[in-house]
């Protein structure tokens, strides 16, 4: 698979002097996670079966920090369970780093496992463990003599910021810190990609911003590929270089996350990208327009102008904005007056300014 | 009442209670700890779902944990012969106490097992660990806790079989009872043993629960 492209070398320096050097061969568009035609149907017994997924078809490029969004009951959790094979799809190949997990006995499977690491929403660390043992497991499983494995476990807890926290236990830590526990945990045994399962859904704001950095750091120190699930576009946002919407048990959407947030085609991601829960038009009878701004003029009063050139009041039914790669989207959904003729001027208007819009038929 | 000799006949009867008390439930452990955790790990939302042989052995444990054990005493007399060659006497007696206390550990072991949270044995499988893996570094010390409570509520148990075995000349405790309390009438004797094993039984709760709290790094108790 590692025909051609580059060779990177990955070099971390920890706090107790020793360092580990990953040397990573990056091909362009080297796909380290391979799924086709994926899916998954929960036997419920007398004939009731529920499909969580159908056809799933995703290419993970190795490297990148890939996201899968949706609502709840989408089906994201059982598609990141199904990487590992934690839940055994019902039909479909699933291929990491090469090798194809869904072909394998147990015991390659959990060979393969150990290259594939993983977090949770809720850490799942061992209760009656330190934070050094949680560290060590991984490793003592695999047959790392303790001694090692201990030297490993502290320089890893020092990476992620609890060099003074190894014999802590969960219960005497913060949620931010059991999951920089679960992360250091994952990491141990030097895995090719790190699943992430709702990895921060537990957490504050403040702290899931840490563990977000945290996880890019890693990203870029080790070349690890992340995967993360989620329900908030604002992990996508803050630190996905490309997305997959899910809905329904189907990938309805994928792409970098600029152009899906850009250009949302689908009612899963428009839903995701601008949430409207709550959000009602104010009265039933305006068109209502979806505008999308792209980072070059949002530093226009383009709405204000609207109204004052069309010379008829808009009401603003919801507005956001977000920062993509450094650029700034924003989105905005007006109710245009439902007088004859001024929704036409101002969609005309709206031309004449180059921005684009998509009429919402249902927010 | 407290002569020299009675204090020799109640000490040998406290010993004695306690040597069946231990041997009994060490080797119920023996035999009730695999098996309990077998019964936990092969349910079917288990890490190794075995639903027939899972049903097998739970019928088994079911079948002999509804016989009184009384009735499980006499019972097993032919069995204790075969084995031992007696029937009578406080180690005779650890046979039928095994046969009835096994099934009760069994359960109480399953129950501790099962409630090890399944997020933290989803991790393990994460990590490629094996099953066995997964029972001996992940469900036993996860539930080292809930297993001294068990532990604590078995050996109780096993004490209270202990003094019932003293009907069919047990030793122990039980016997001194039934011997001076029920045949003699002698009731000072028998108030006196009874409160012995009151505070038998409290010592043996209080101690389970004190090293429960004490092994359990969740609670925040323990520092």
């Amino acid at each position: 698979m590692n025909q051609g492209g580059t060779t990177k070398h990955y070099a971390v320096v920890l706090a107790d002097g020793s360092f580990f050097v990953w040397r990573i061969n990056m091909p362009e568009n080297d796909v380290i996670i391979h799924i086709e035609g994926l899916g998954k149907i929960y036997d419920k017994g007398k004939e009731t079966e529920v499909t969580a997924l159908d056809g799933v078809a995703l290419d993970i490029k190795r490297g990148e920090i890939f996201g899968i969004i949706g609502l709840s009951g989408a089906g994201k959790s059982t598609l990141v369970r199904c990487i590992n094979l934690l839940e055994r799809p019902s039909s479909g190949k699933v291929t990491v780093d090469g090798e194809e997990l869904t072909d394998m006995d147990p015991a390659q499977l959990r060979e393969a496992r150990r290259k594939i690491g993983m977090i949770f929403q809720d850490f799942n660390l061992l209760e009656q463990s330190t934070a050094l043992e949680n560290v060590c497991f991984p490793l003592r499983i695999s047959g790392v003599s303790r001694k090692e494995a201990e030297e490993k476990a502290v320089g890893l807890l020092n990476r992620v910021g609890l060099g003074d926290r190894t014999g802590s236990y969960p219960s005497q830590l913060s949620g931010g810190q059991k999951q920089r526990v679960a992360i250091a945990r994952a990491l141990a045994s030097g895995p090719e990609v790190l699943l992430c399962d709702e990895a921060v859904s537990a957490l504050d704001p403040t702290t899931t911003n840490q563990i977000l950095d945290l996880l890019q750091e890693i990203n870029r120190e080790l070349g690890v590929t992340i995967v993360m699930i989620t329900h908030e576009m604002k992990v996508i946002e803050k630190i996905c270089s490309r997305v997959a919407i899910i809905a329904d048990s189907h990938i309805v959407e994928s792409g970098s996350v600029s152009d899906v947030f850009r250009n949302p085609k689908t009612e899963a991601a428009k839903k995701l990208i601008l949430p409207s829960g709550g959000v009602e038009p104010f009265d039933g009878s305006g068109r209502l327009l979806r505008l999308v701004f792209d980072g070059t003029t949002t530093d226009k009063p383009i709405v204000a102008n609207m109204v004052l050139s069309c010379g008829e009041p808009v009401s603003i039914v919801a507005a956001d904005t977000k920062q993509i790669d450094g650029k700034t989207f924003g989105q905005l959904i007006i109710q245009l007056p439902s007088g004859s003729g001024s929704a036409e001027r101002m969609m005309a208007y709206l031309d004449s300014e180059h921005i684009s819009y998509t009429e919402e038929t249902d927010v | 009442m407290f002569s020299s000799k009675f204090i020799g006949l109640v000490l040998t009867g406290f010993f004695e209670t306690i040597y069946m008390t231990a041997v009994a439930s060490l080797l119920s452990y023996v035999i009730g700890l695999p098996l309990g955790v077998f019964l936990s790990v092969s349910r079917p939302e288990g890490i190794s779902p075995k639903p027939a042989l899972n049903r097998s052995f739970g019928t088994i444990v079911n079948l002999l944990r509804s016989v009184p054990f009384v009735i499980l005493l006499v019972a097993a007399i032919p069995l204790t012969r075969f084995i031992l060659g007696t029937s009578v006497g406080s180690s005779a007696t650890i046979v039928p106490l095994v046969i009835a206390s096994f099934p009760l550990v069994a359960r109480s072991v399953e129950a501790s097992a099962s409630s090890v949270r399944h997020g933290v044995i989803e991790a393990a499988q994460s990590m490629g660990a094996t099953d066995m893996q997964i029972i001996t570094r992940v469900i036993l010390p996860e539930a080292v806790p809930s297993l001294i409570t068990g532990a604590a509520s078995s050996l109780i148990t096993v004490l209270g079989f202990s003094a019932m075995a003293g009907v069919c000349g047990g030793g122990g405790l039980g016997s001194i009872v039934i011997n001076y309390g029920y045949y003699r009438g002698e009731t000072g004797i028998m108030y006196v043993l009874i409160v012995v094993l009151v505070l038998m039984v409290q010592a043996i709760q209080e101690a389970g629960a004190r090293l429960s709290v004490k092994s359990d790094k969740n609670s925040k108790n323990s520092e």
